[in-house]
Order: structure tokens, then C-alpha cells, then sequence
């Protein structure tokens, strides 16, 4: 009989398969969560399912866009945004919610115990994949809507003060909308609440307000998420929007903060509730 | 090396785990035992981190779990076989695992090979039958080349080539020196493949000592078992030698306080002639069912008509 | 130990008969209301709906002339999140949770599961409608007692609208059932039921222009945009919320309440026997 081998040299020895220099690091954290978002089809049809949403709507919108509507020509390109949104705000929740409905989650943070630097992957993960899917859709928007420039439409003029910060913050809104689903995902744990919750933050209850028009509505308007859309609209857009607000006066750079803020409230509650909480 | 110390785990008002204490040393295999929701899977869970206990320690290799520089060459767990998105390959499952910790795709294939999921490698998670299930998730505990093993139930679900792969694989595994923790509910195949025993009840400890020790608590180890063609006389001298006598069916007799030998000359001594005379072995099921027949959650009524 | 021979004794059957409709619309009730998600979102419908209606009242009770009782379906603006969610989660729930594996081992035939569900889940959404109707009267009731301005609930084709509401209520509960049977899974048919329920009409009013360029309301006319809108399932059904004396969504063509509810129900059914196509001619897995 061979002697047994004890414990100690056992737990000292080299593993097999083990890099040069073993351990988690972010990369490695952030290659797997990579991996992970790229290895599911579903997730690929959902970002082509985006990208057909905002192209088909700026098409089906652009049809009926008359020269004296008022309407500038980023208008004509974005205006795939409304529905689009949704895509997005389901493949952030998507990243978050899939390890607890699937149970993944007993794997990956048994890897990697420490958790926060998953939860670090799958910002950098999901914000990059959203973009990568925003530049598209905003491409085939471009495209889709080369007919209805040919007729009525006005022509996307970057001169036209506004135009190249509202095709800029369509990429840049589309991801920030993923991310507000990563975090509620993440905080939520179930993918019924978080969709439900994000619907209502990033495109509902602003409708829902904009029926009780006055100062409380119209501040409440101003400070959620969906504010973040004035992002997309030019600067005469804005102007219109501004003068008949009764709320405060956000303007384009003040939606984004207050979009950016929400993204960061909610990635931390759900970095504190992955850290204090167990995960079944 | 895994270390429980006084661990205590409460969900609300219900306590899963109480108190409990235990070791898995290297190079021997720990069996867990225990009913149905006395603990053993929560342990578990607290060993690698993913609860948090309310009170009491847990340790791997004198450390806690979240401190461990690179947790899948220390420990490899596999807590519950669904585990998996249904919707990824196992070869991606298995690549996203060892990417965290940098390991090669050379070594995703080789325990993939090792487990026998070659031909499933590429097939979605999803598709898989149990058994393949049951696999895939030892193939990650594995992948790290951990120095301790933690398996909930490794062979639930396999076909008895699984089965047996399993115990050789868990001896093998532990003749190299590494821990073992397993939990199970086959008594005869972990009294086949463990070394140790670790039985639970109601969150509590019941046992820890060796599968030897274990069996010889059980009742009916060492009683003698003797079938004679005149049970009636025997039975009298024994009883006269002070042992204890229980009649069975059939003419037998089971004799406790003596030894097969002193029987044997007992039964000279009447006249009668022996048919059959033995010791009786206990066995792990057994020690086990009277040791935990208190600490049962879920119990399940007589059957019907009182057969036994 | 003393061994017991025992003989086997045939099972008699009591009961020669297996799942009638009936067994099966109550088994259905009661596994529907054993589960806390039900419950909860009609909790939180009602309690959201309430909300709404007593602040909006309160708001148009500063206007000189104020009917209280034209308020009472504000709440349904956003309290028809609820029902919708409801429905979906009782239809994919079934798959969601592999209960169908069960389920479809005791009743081989099927279509009376889904048959017994949407009878329960409409029965449901009815109750869930008449709780939302209450509340919202109940919403009026502050705002008209400060304006000194009586509640009469027979009056102004109030009935109507509360009814109409119930329906609604009702009728969104079915459409959400009827996407998640279809679907089968939660987030897609959460997300179609949103799509064609709550965004699409926000999407159709980007681009319509019912006045045509002009101020004046005498210049309405019908569009296509606004046809379509008016044939969506929640715009249409929306119709039976209001009075009829309101008259047209601008842009649609005249429906009226009882029109609207033909537009929900066209589409509840659409969904429905899809989803009884699907169950019968493909395996469950």
C-alpha cells in the first residue's frame, strides 16, 4: 500500500489545469460573465428582437412625419427608442435575474465568494453589450428610415443644434436602461418584479403623470428615470418641453443625471443585498 | 480539511442547523448523514459561503471560505445538480467556472472526459437527464483539482455504473489525501465508500465516529442467531445461562448476552441438533434508523393493514 | 420480530367517474388561490388604484365645475398593471413551475385545464374589478364631501363605467392568461402583454396627428394610425371604462363601450385558442 499522502502536501501542491498565477481576479471574473452572456441564444434574440423593434418603429413612424410637424431629423432617426427601450431594460434584469431563477448562482458565487466582483463583470458585461446593440439598432434606424427622408421627412442635418447629443444619447440612454435592469434584477431577484418596476420607472408612469399635468406630477415626471430620455430629443425639442413643464427645468444633461443617478442608487442596494444576503 | 464549529443557522423562527460540531479530515472519507431537512445541505451551503450563519464557525484548510485566494483549488462543491441555465452547453458552463479563476480550456475538456459527458459536451444543459445532470455538476466540483470535495448526494440519479464509478472515484480521491464530505441517503453504498460517519437529526449532532463503530452500536450487532430441531429446551438452558432469548419464526432463536460458542455448547448440551447458528452483523441502516428515530421531520404513517 | 402474512385487498372503487369540468374548475381555484402572488397583486392593484383616484379627484376638485364621479376610473391608468401581471404569471406558472407535468397526468384531455383556468381566472378578475370599482368611488368620496357636491352613483352613465371597469379589469386578467398559456414563459409574455397593452399606444400617439394641422376640435378626423390604436386590446378595452357620451378617442372611429369590449374580447379569444392549439398538438415537455 502506498502511504497515504497527507493533507497539507495535498492542499500545497499545484492543481491541475491551474494558471501560472491562481486565483480570482476582475478579468477572469469578467471573461467568464462574458462567456456566460454570449453562451445563451436567448440573449442573442433578444438584442436582434431590439434592433427590429427600433428600426421598425422609426420606419412605421417615419411613414406618417409631415414637413410642418415640427419634427427634426434625429427625431425621425431615434424615434425607434420608445419600444426599443424595453429590449434593453429586459436584457439587464435578464443577466441579474437568470442566476436565481436557474440556480446558477450557487455556482457562480461558490467561484467566486468575495461576489461583488461578479456583480462588477456584469455592469461592465451588460453596459458593453447594450451598446454594441444600441450602435446597431441606431444604424438600421438609419437606414429604415431612408425612404421617409426620400419623402417627407426632414433630413438628419448634424447642424441642427441638439442632433449629434440626441444620436449619442440614444447609444448611450439604451445602455444606461440596461443597467437600470441589471440593478433592479439584481436587487429583486425575480424577473416579473424587476420588469414590472422598470416599465413603470423608464416609460409608464411618466405617461401616467403626463394625464395629471401641475407642479407635484410634472416634478415627479422630472425625477425618474424616464427623464433620462431627454437625452435623445434636440435642443428645440427640449425648449418645448421645458416651457410647459411645471416641474423643474432638467434640460437634456439634467436627465441624464438624474437617469445616471437611479442606475447607481439601485446597483447599490443590490451590491449591499449580495453581500449581506444568502443566496439560495 | 473542513472544520464545523458550534454552527447554528436559523431561518426566522426555525432552526435548521443547532449547535453543531464536526470535522472532515484529509485522505478519509466523511459520510453526512441524516432525515430529510435535518441540515445537512444548509451545512453545507454555510461551509462554501453561500449563507450566513448565525452563530459559530465554519473553516476550509484554517481558513474562512470568502478568504480563500482561489476557492476552486481549494474546494469543489457540487450542492444541487440545478445548478445549470438550461439554455448553455455544458462545455460553456463548465468554461465561464473555469474562467474565473483563469483555467485552461485543456482542463474543461479533460474533466469533461473524466466524467463521461463527452458525447453531451455540446448539448444544451436543458436536454439533459438527471444522471448526465448529476455529472455535469461533478465535472465542476472536479475542475479546480480541489484539494476537498463537498458532494450533496452525488449518486442520486446515476445508473449503477455511476454508482460504482462514484465510490472509486470518491476512495481514489481520498487515497491521494484529499477531504471528502458526502452526503447520502444509499446507507450501503456510503458504509461501502466512507470512512468516517457524521449523522445529523433536527439540526443536531447524533454520531461522528467510524462506519465500524456506527454498525457495532446497532442493536442487533453480535447477537446470535441459532435454529435448532428443539428451540423450547435450548431456549430454557439458555435462559438458565442468563443470556437474553427472543423466538422467531420457524424455530429460531435470537440470543443476546452470550457468545456464538457458548450457544453452540448449549445446544450439545440439550441434544438438539443444529441447522444454523451464527452472529449477526449489524448494518449502517439500522444504527442509522434507531439513532435518528427521534430526530425525523417528515414521517411517513404505518402502512396499511400493519405489515412490517 | 414476529412476521405478519398479509393477503392482498382489492382497491374498490368508490367513484367510478375521473376529472369532470367541474372537479377540474375547482381544483383549479384552489391551486390559483393558494399562491400568495394573486393575492398580492390585487393587494397592490386596488391600493395603487385608490391612491390615484383620491389625488386626481383631489386635483380636479379645485376646477369650478366638479363631477366627482367622472375621476373614478383614473385609477385604472396604472392599476391595469396589476390584473395584466396577474394573468400572466397564472398562465406561465403552470409551465414555469413544471406543475403542468402533474397537471396533465391526472386530466390527459387538456383543453379542459386551460378551459377550467380561464374560467378561474376571469372569475378572479372579476373580483378583482368590483374591489377596483369600490375603491375607486371610494376615492371620489373625500374630494366630493369637501366640495359639498353629492356621490350619485346612478347618474351621468356612471353604472356604465363601473361596469365597464369590472370588465376591463376582467378582461386584462384573460389577456395576460391567455399570452402566458400561450408563451409559456413569464418574460416573454409579460413583455408582449406590456408591448401591445401599455407601449404601443404611446408609440401610435408620437406620430398621429388627428387635427391635421388645425386648432379646432370641429376639424377631427379619423386615421389609420388612430384606427389601429382603437383595435389594440388595452385602448380598446379602455372604451368601456368611459362613458359613452364622451364620444371617440380623437383620431378613432366611433366603438363606444360596447365596441371596446368586442375589441378586448376578439383579442382575449385570438390568444385563447392559440393557446389551445399549442396544447394539443405539441408535446409537453
Amino acid at each position: 500500500m502506498t502511504p497515504v499522502a497527507t493533507g497539507a502536501s495535498v492542499a500545497a501542491r499545484v492543481a491541475r489545469g491551474a494558471p501560472a498565477r491562481p486565483g480570482v481576479t476582475f478579468a477572469r471574473a469578467l471573461a467568464a460573465e462574458w462567456t456566460k452572456l454570449t453562451s445563451v441564444a436567448a440573449h442573442a434574440w433578444l438584442a436582434l428582437g431590439t434592433v427590429v423593434a427600433a428600426a421598425g418603429t422609426a420606419f412605421g413612424l417615419g411613414m406618417f412625419v409631415r414637413p410642418d410637424d415640427g419634427r427634426s431629423g434625429s427625431w425621425v432617426v431615434v424615434s425607434g427608442f420608445v419600444l426599443a427601450q424595453l429590449g434593453f431594460l429586459v436584457l439587464g434584469s435578464l443577466v441579474a435575474t437568470s442566476e436565481y431563477t436557474t440556480g446558477t448562482a450557487r455556482t457562480t458565487f461558490v467561484a467566486v465568494p468575495r461576489r461583488l466582483p461578479v456583480l462588477g463583470a456584469q455592469v461592465l458585461v451588460t453596459a458593453g453589450a447594450a451598446l454594441l446593440t444600441a450602435l446597431v439598432a441606431l444604424g438600421a434606424s438609419y437606414l429604415a428610415t431612408t425612404s421617409a427622408r426620400a419623402g417627407d421627412a426632414p433630413a438628419l442635418d448634424l447642424s441642427v443644434p441638439g442632433t449629434a447629443r440626441a444620436l449619442l444619447g440614444f447609444v448611450v440612454v439604451s445602455a444606461a436602461v440596461a443597467l437600470l435592469g441589471l440593478g433592479l434584477g439584481a436587487l429583486l431577484r425575480r424577473p416579473a418584479d424587476a420588469l414590472v418596476v422598470g416599465v413603470v420607472l423608464v416609460v409608464f408612469g411618466d405617461y401616467v403623470l403626463t394625464m395629471f399635468p401641475g407642479p407635484v406630477a410634472d416634478t415627479v415626471r422630472a425625477l425618474l428615470p424616464s427623464s433620462g430620455a431627454r437625452l435623445l430629443q434636440d435642443d428645440a425639442a427640449l425648449a418645448g418641453l421645458d416651457a410647459v413643464t411645471r416641474g423643474p427645468q432638467l434640460g437634456a444633461w439634467g436627465g441624464g443625471a438624474v437617469l445616471a443617478a437611479w442606475v447607481l442608487v439601485l446597483l447599490g442596494a443590490a451590491a449591499y443585498r449580495l453581500r449581506r444576503h444568502d443566496v439560495r | 480539511m473542513i472544520e464545523v464549529e458550534a454552527l447554528t443557522k436559523r431561518y426566522g423562527s426555525t432552526t435548521a442547523v443547532d449547535g453543531l460540531t464536526f470535522a472532515a479530515r484529509p485522505g478519509t472519507v466523511t459520510g453526512f448523514l441524516g432525515p430529510n431537512g435535518a441540515g445537512k445541505s444548509t451545512t453545507m451551503r454555510v461551509v462554501v459561503g453561500l449563507e450566513r450563519a448565525t452563530s459559530g464557525a465554519t473553516r476550509v484548510d484554517g481558513r474562512r471560505y470568502a478568504d480563500l485566494p482561489a476557492p476552486l483549488h481549494a474546494v469543489g462543491v457540487m450542492l444541487d445538480a440545478r445548478s445549470v441555465h438550461p439554455g448553455r452547453t455544458a462545455y460553456k458552463h463548465l468554461l465561464a467556472m473555469a474562467q474565473t479563476h483563469g483555467i485552461g480550456k485543456a482542463r474543461v475538456r479533460e474533466v469533461i472526459a473524466q466524467t463521461g459527458l463527452e458525447p453531451a459536451a455540446q448539448r444544451r444543459a436543458g436536454t439533459f437527464s438527471l444522471g448526465m445532470g448529476q455529472r455535469l455538476g461533478i465535472a465542476g466540483a472536479l475542475l479546480g483539482d480541489p484539494a476537498t470535495l463537498i458532494l450533496d448526494e452525488p449518486v442520486n440519479g446515476l445508473d449503477p455504473d455511476g454508482v460504482l464509478w462514484i465510490r472509486r472515484l470518491v476512495r481514489e480521491l481520498a487515497a491521494e489525501g484529499r477531504t471528502v464530505l458526502l452526503s447520502s441517503h444509499l446507507m450501503y453504498e456510503l458504509a461501502l465508500c466512507a470512512d468516517r460517519v457524521v449523522i445529523i437529526g433536527r439540526g443536531r449532532l447524533l454520531a461522528d465516529a467510524s462506519v465500524q463503530e456506527i454498525v457495532d452500536r446497532s442493536e442487533r450487532a453480535g447477537t446470535v442467531r441459532v435454529r435448532t430441531t428443539d428451540p423450547e429446551t435450548l431456549a430454557r438452558e439458555l435462559l438458565a445461562l442468563g443470556a437474553q432469548v427472543v423466538p422467531q419464526t420457524g424455530g429460531a432463536l435470537e440470543v443476546t448476552g452470550t457468545t456464538v460458542d457458548d450457544v453452540g455448547a448449549a445446544a450439545r448440551r440439550c441434544g438438539a441438533t443444529v441447522l444454523e447458528l451464527g452472529t449477526q452483523t449489524g448494518s449502517l441502516e439500522e444504527a442509522y434508523l434507531q439513532l435518528t428515530g427521534d430526530a425525523v421531520e417528515y414521517r411517513t404513517a404505518d402502512t396499511l393493514g400493519g405489515a412490517r | 420480530m414476529t412476521a405478519t402474512t398479509t393477503t392482498p385487498v382489492p382497491v374498490t372503487t368508490r367513484t367510478a367517474s375521473g376529472p369532470t369540468f367541474g372537479r377540474v374548475v375547482a381544483s383549479e381555484w384552489t391551486k390559483l388561490a393558494s399562491l400568495r402572488s394573486p393575492w398580492w397583486t390585487a393587494a397592490v392593484t386596488v391600493l395603487v388604484s385608490l391612491l390615484i383616484t383620491y389625488l386626481s379627484a383631489q386635483a380636479s376638485s379645485v376646477d369650478p365645475v366638479f363631477h366627482p364621479l367622472s375621476d373614478v376610473n383614473t385609477g385604472l391608468l396604472l392599476g391595469q398593471l396589476g390584473p395584466l401581471v396577474l394573468g400572466v404569471l397564472v398562465g406561465a406558472g403552470e409551465f414555469r413551475t413544471g406543475a403542468f407535468r402533474s397537471t396533465f397526468t391526472v386530466v390527459p384531455r387538456r383543453w379542459p385545464v386551460l378551459a377550467a383556468q380561464t374560467v378561474v381566472v376571469g372569475g378572479f378578475g372579476l373580483l378583482l374589478g368590483v374591489a377596483v370599482a369600490v375603491a375607486g368611488v371610494l376615492g371620489v368620496v373625500p374630494a366630493a364631501m369637501a366640495r359639498d357636491v353629492p356621490v350619485d352613483l346612478g347618474a351621468d352613465g356612471t353604472p356604465g363605467v363601473l361596469l365597464g371597469m369590472v370588465l376591463y379589469v376582467a378582461g386584462l386578467a384573460l389577456l395576460g392568461f391567455a399570452l402566458g398559456a400561450l408563451l409559456r414563459r413569464t418574460v416573454p409574455a409579460l413583455l408582449t402583454a406590456f408591448v401591445l397593452v401599455l407601449i404601443l399606444p404611446i408609440v401610435l400617439m408620437l406620430a398621429d396627428d388627428p387635427y391635421g394641422g388645425s386648432m379646432s376640435a370641429a376639424d377631427v378626423r379619423v386615421t389609420p394610425l388612430g384606427t389601429i390604436g382603437v383595435l389594440l386590446p388595452g385602448t380598446g378595452g379602455q372604451l368601456m371604462t368611459m362613458p359613452a357620451s364622451n364620444g371617440p378617442i380623437d383620431g378613432s372611429p366611433d366603438l363606444g363601450p360596447v365596441g371596446g369590449g368586442l375589441v378586448l374580447a376578439a383579442w382575449v379569444l385570438a390568444f385563447l385558442v392559440a393557446a389551445a392549439v399549442r396544447l394539443r398538438s405539441r408535446d409537453v415537455r
